[in-house]
């Protein structure tokens, strides 16, 4: 299958990756955000039972971890690859380059996608040892829902942006996700070949209006939780 | 009025690449130049040093230009970190001394990229472009009768794209301004010109593939989409070639088979 | 030495069956020998490119030659304006038979009919040819081609891209030219130059170039040798030419035996951005289809020409041009445009600081179209002129002067386009052949073209097949002709490198002074006196060239052992040039004699003059020999040209 093999080792295909995989990306972190303003209801009830209709899926939440799971690592590798072979396109460096500004998007963060992506991805695996794989309904967590008897994963949201720490390492994190993708949203419209000059701008702008809601959107979460569960006491 | 007319100088101090060969190594070299004509243009500044140079004895600074009215894309140069300097929309030959100030100091280095070697000082070997354009880089059109030029109608406005991928000079300032070194918007601008016609279409698919295939192959970086290229261009060539040249490519790699080698078969005929 | 009646050995017949009657009649050679023949093509501009790449469809072996990384930036990218083709789309009276007789006289009648007339049949051809390859030319609203007026013409014939005509047909050829060597039916040779031509037995078999970044000198072999180099106007060290546009291939052509014809004909660009300075290496061409909506003007009195020109009232500006021409007005040929501009600024009336200049001015336009028309049409131009002199002409008008643009002689060619010595082929501006004394706008692209692509491949092969048994004989690069040429060529660059070394003037300083004396006593008007001085001077630098020269030794990439090689072909064709406009005592196009002229206007001397001049070289220091072709006119009247 020549032309697959070709999405895979032309430079072009892998940009096709990147930007497919950032697209599902995206997706699913809108729909996160979506799920956790939950949290904004000030009682645990809310979140946990959207956590305990995701756990009744059963085997098709394991196929949807699994894909995201590998979607990540699909954007981590051939951004890698990208990253490398650019580094070896400039063996030498210029002196002190400059950008000719105009129409450019040639900033530190966005020249530095493989930076702000790697931090991301520190959190993600942060972000999975505390929750995905942090305390479970045999360790005592456990809630009532309308009588039903669910994991309390709002107890174990309270209790990790509790300790300041954590606090300021999400919130420092959510930060690198809005840079990340605001060049990220547009460039895989880009990379896919889908931009004319017409929709270019108005999708920069999408791009940098959704980077914000959702920076801020998470963001909050930990500050929320921490100021009105008396973290600040 | 007559800005031009009413000269002034500067002074300057110029750090410049030294290299002797693609195998030596190369250094930083500083000269001063001082009672520069701000009317001068920038090469011919660099042409006054090189006379100053030879009467001294020391080997002048080999750099390339022909044209010089921004045309060919022979003249290159990244000046104080900008590919063809601080001009925008102009190449080196197009850049005066008006553009700088008394006493600044002028770091000049060639193009950086493992795909344009560098010969010597200033110049670098730039025939990667001229590989990737025989890729498939034409229309198979060959000498003799052909329709009335009137018989294949082009709308204005495709016709006018056509034309902003088309005056594309090959200089290299895109790669050269690149974070990656890339070579898209150089490569994609062909493709883009003769994607725009009817006359490119019967070969669109084998010339994507063979075009980007050969770019690859030169060890140009993966763009970034970071547009700092058409910020460089002299020509301001937009990305939204490379938007179009991913779409062909996409289409292209994606399809059913498709005889490769367009240029192989029947060379003798 | 006795003096050779050169003939050009068109067909005889109708002038409007020569070219289908020589087709018809030329000997062909067979697609399955083809791939036997090897061809040198030297130069990779329109000429060059198209020719190679035509040659190598029909299969023959094609080694192309270029100083350049890519055949792409041959100096034909920066021709602006257009180029002429009798479609007559615009439905306003064009032919074939018209540009034909616009050519001619507009080259005051000192060129070809026949070479001229097979020019405006391909014309029609070259167009369809450069659409087939994408090329992006100017269309209507409707899908159709645009045309614009030139000079020298009434009807709209120009096709073009922009003001970057030149730029996309020389890309069409070039992208042409590389589908041939991705076939691997071409060769390319980047980064070398031609400094000889190798005779074996009579017949051009092969070039010797040196690498210009190994310095390595190099045989090349094959059955005939193409040149396409372009034009010498560098002889005047500042033109619009590109700094290293050359003389070199054809003057060592010359050296071996080819005649050079018209040396002396000229063409003095009316609308260049003038002179700023002794530093300026390169003058920069405003295309001439900005005439087509500016208007050219001086102040009537000298006591205003250091004036604001929006001071100056509309009754005290002298339209000299409208006035003078009233039928043709601002798009009077390109040689009478110039001389005008000369003579205003000879009275007194020119303009800038340096009173050599006159003024190009877009207000009516502007006023009648807007400004975003005029920015549609000539955007880049004014962008370009912006930049140069830092002055914006959407609000003063812009500051043109005269400068060297374009060479209508070149080595002397038949109606093969091959010169007196077999085998060697010359095409495009480096032939004598199609412009005459002047050439029109938006014919140098025409002629390179119909050259490349609709001549040389029909000539070649006749002369393949004329020649077959001998040619099919190879020669090897171990020849003794190629040894001598290699010596001949090594001694030249070692004796350039040792008095290098010793020596105090550099290349460019000599150049400039060659430039200086050309400008001066072989420019716009020549008398008989100044050109005897030019040839004493050029005498003078011919000295300094021998004797003090300085020069780096590099032997490998050395810019300044390349401006030195080129400048001693250019001293010696200076010299020629000043002879060759001393032996033709009339004015005719661009060769104005201020001994031959009627009230200010060129006079032509038909009954003495009506020849090509083909010089023979003799040796250096020797008196060359002035050969003629008498130019028949069974076609065209001989008149006055007038554009009044």
């Amino acid at each position: 299958m020549v032309p697959l093999k070709r999405l895979f080792t032309s430079t072009l295909g892998r940009k096709y990756l990147m930007g497919a995989s950032g697209f599902a990306l995206v997706l699913f972190i809108v729909v996160h955000l979506l799920g956790n303003l939950t949290l904004y209801t000030g009682s645990g009830d809310a979140i946990n039972t959207y956590a305990a209709k995701l756990d009744a899926l059963g085997i098709g939440k394991l196929i949807l971890e699994l894909g995201l799971g590998l979607t990540i690592l699909l954007h981590v590798v051939t951004a890698i690859q990208v990253t490398y072979s650019s580094k070896v396109a400039r063996a030498v460096q210029y002196d002190a380059p400059k950008s000719k500004g105009g129409p450019t998007k040639n900033t530190v963060t966005t020249r530095n996608m493989i930076i702000t992506g790697l931090v991301l991805l520190v959190f993600i695996v942060v972000h999975l040892i505390q929750f995905r794989f942090g305390p479970k309904i045999e360790d005592g967590y456990t809630a009532n829902v309308s009588g039903v008897m669910v994991h309390d994963i709002y107890r174990v949201v309270v209790e990790t942006f509790l300790d300041i720490k954590n606090v300021i390492f999400y919130v420092g994190s959510m930060f690198f996700l809005g840079f990340h993708f605001r060049h990220g949203f547009w460039s895989a419209f880009q990379s896919l070949g889908m931009l004319n000059p017409r929709w270019s701008k108005p999708i920069y702008c999408l791009g940098f209006i959704i980077a914000i809601l959702l920076t801020v959107g998470f963001l909050f979460m930990p500050i929320y939780i921490y100021a009105t569960q008396g973290g600040a006491q | 009025m007559a800005a031009h007319t009413t000269s002034k100088t500067i002074n300057i101090k110029l750090k410049i690449w030294r290299q002797e060969s693609v195998k030596d190594a190369g250094r930083f070299e500083q000269y001063s130049l001082d009672n520069v004509l701000t009317n001068m243009s920038f090469l011919e500044m660099l042409d006054v040093l090189n006379e100053k140079l030879l009467k001294e004895g020391v080997r002048p600074v080999e750099f390339e230009s022909d044209c010089r009215e921004g045309i060919c894309g022979t003249c290159s140069l990244m000046i104080s970190g900008q590919a063809h300097g601080p001009v925008r929309g102009a190449t080196t030959c197009q850049l005066y001394m008006r553009s700088f100030e008394n006493n600044d100091t002028i770091t000049i280095e060639p193009w950086r990229a493992k795909a344009f070697p560098v010969v010597r000082d200033l110049v670098t070997d730039r025939r990667a472009f001229d590989r990737i354009q025989m890729a498939g880089g034409y229309t198979g059109a060959k000498t003799g009768p052909h329709a009335d030029a009137n018989a294949i109608l082009v709308p204005k406005d495709l016709a006018d794209r056509a034309m902003d991928a088309a005056a594309c000079i090959g200089c290299g300032a895109c790669v050269a301004a690149c974070p990656n070194a890339s070579a898209s918007l150089f490569t994609s601008a062909k493709i883009a010109q003769l994607s725009l016609l009817p006359q490119g279409h019967p070969q669109r698919k084998e010339r994507a593939i063979r075009m980007v295939g050969q770019m690859d192959k030169e060890g140009f970086g993966s763009c970034s989409n970071l547009q700092e290229c058409e910020a460089a261009c002299p020509k301001k060539i937009s990305i939204q070639n490379i938007a179009i040249m991913k779409r062909e490519y996409l289409f292209a790699a994606l399809a059913a088979n498709f005889r490769e080698g367009m240029g192989s078969a029947d060379g003798g005929a | 030495m006795s003096k050779i009646d050169l003939k050009s050995g068109a067909p005889e017949g109708p002038l409007a069956q020569k070219w289908d009657s020589y087709k018809a009649n030329m000997k062909l050679v067979n697609p399955a020998n083809k791939r036997k023949y090897n061809v040198i093509v030297v130069g990779t501009g329109l000429a060059g490119a198209s020719a190679a790449a035509s040659l190598a469809e029909l299969g023959y072996n094609v080694k192309a030659f270029c100083t350049h990384d890519s055949a792409r930036r041959a100096h034909s990218i920066a021709a602006q304006g257009g180029i002429n083709a009798a479609k007559s789309y615009p439905n306003d009276g064009d032919s074939i038979w018209r540009l034909f007789y616009d050519t001619i006289k507009g080259g005051d009648y000192r060129a070809r009919e026949s070479n001229v007339y097979r020019l405006a049949e391909n014309s029609v051809k070259i167009i369809d040819q450069c659409v087939a390859q994408g090329v992006p030319f100017a269309r209507e609203y409707s899908g159709e081609l645009a045309n614009r007026s030139f000079g020298g013409a009434q009807v709209s014939r120009t096709f073009y891209a922009r003001g970057q005509t030149g730029q996309q047909l020389l890309l069409g050829a070039y992208s042409a030219l590389m589908k041939e060597v991705d076939k691997g039916k071409v060769t390319l040779f980047p980064y070398r130059e031609m400094l000889d031509v190798v005779m074996v037995e009579g017949k051009a078999r092969g070039i010797i170039t040196r690498h210009l970044h190994t310095g390595e000198i190099e045989r090349h072999a094959a059955d005939l040798v193409i040149l396409c180099t372009g034009g010498y106007s560098r002889v005047y060290y500042l033109s619009t030419s590109a700094m290293n546009s050359n003389v070199t291939a054809t003057w060592r052509a010359h050296r071996r035996g080819a005649f050079f014809g018209n040396p002396c004909y000229v063409q003095i660009h009316p609308t260049c951005i003038p002179v700023s300075g002794s530093h300026q290496a390169k003058l920069t061409l405003m295309s001439e289809s900005l005439r087509n909506d500016g208007r050219v003007w001086v102040p009537k009195k000298k006591e205003d020409c250091k004036k604001d020109p929006s001071q100056i009232a509309e009754e005290d500006r002298d339209y000299y041009l409208e006035r003078k021409y009233p039928s043709f007005g601002n798009l009077a040929p390109r040689d009478i445009a110039s001389r005008a501009a000369k003579e205003v600024c000879d009275e007194g009336r020119g303009v800038g600081e340096s009173g050599k200049a006159v003024y190009l001015d877009f207000a009516a336009a502007i006023k009648r179209d807007s400004e975003s028309v005029v920015r549609e049409k000539y955007g880049n131009l004014f962008d370009m002129y912006h930049e140069i002199t830092n002055e914006n002409p959407y609000k003063n008008p812009m500051r043109i002067y005269p400068a060297v643009h374009y060479t209508m002689g070149g080595l002397w060619v038949d109606y093969n386009l091959m010169t007196n010595l077999e085998g060697l082929f010359c095409a495009g501006e480096a032939n004598f052949s199609d412009h005459g004394a002047n050439r029109l706008g938006a014919s140098a692209l025409m002629q390179g073209l119909s050259d490349g692509y609709f001549v040389l491949p029909f000539t070649v092969t006749n002369y393949l097949g004329t020649y077959a048994q001998e040619l099919l004989k190879k020669v090897e690069t171990s020849h003794p002709a190629f040894e001598a040429a290699e010596q001949n060529v090594k001694d030249g660059i070692n004796k350039m490198i040792a008095v290098g070394k010793k020596g105090k003037r550099t290349p460019s300083e000599i150049h400039r002074d060659l430039g200086n004396v050309m400008w001066e006593y072989v420019g716009m008007a020549r008398t008989a006196e100044g050109l005897k001085v030019a040839i004493e001077k050029i005498a003078q630098l011919q000295k300094d060239f021998d004797e003090n020269m300085l020069l780096n030794d590099d032997q490998n990439l050395n810019s300044n052992l390349q401006v030195a090689g080129r400048l001693a072909d250019f001293l010696e064709l200076g010299a020629l040039m000043a002879r060759d406009a001393l032996a033709r005592e009339e004015s005719c196009g661009g060769h104005f004699r201020v001994e031959s002229q009627d009230e200010g206007e060129a006079k032509r001397d038909d009954e003495k003059y009506a020849h090509v001049a083909a010089w023979e070289y003799k040796g250096k220091g020797a008196e060359p020999v002035r050969h003629q072709e008498e130019l028949k006119f069974e076609n065209v009247k001989l008149s006055v040209r007038s554009y009044k």
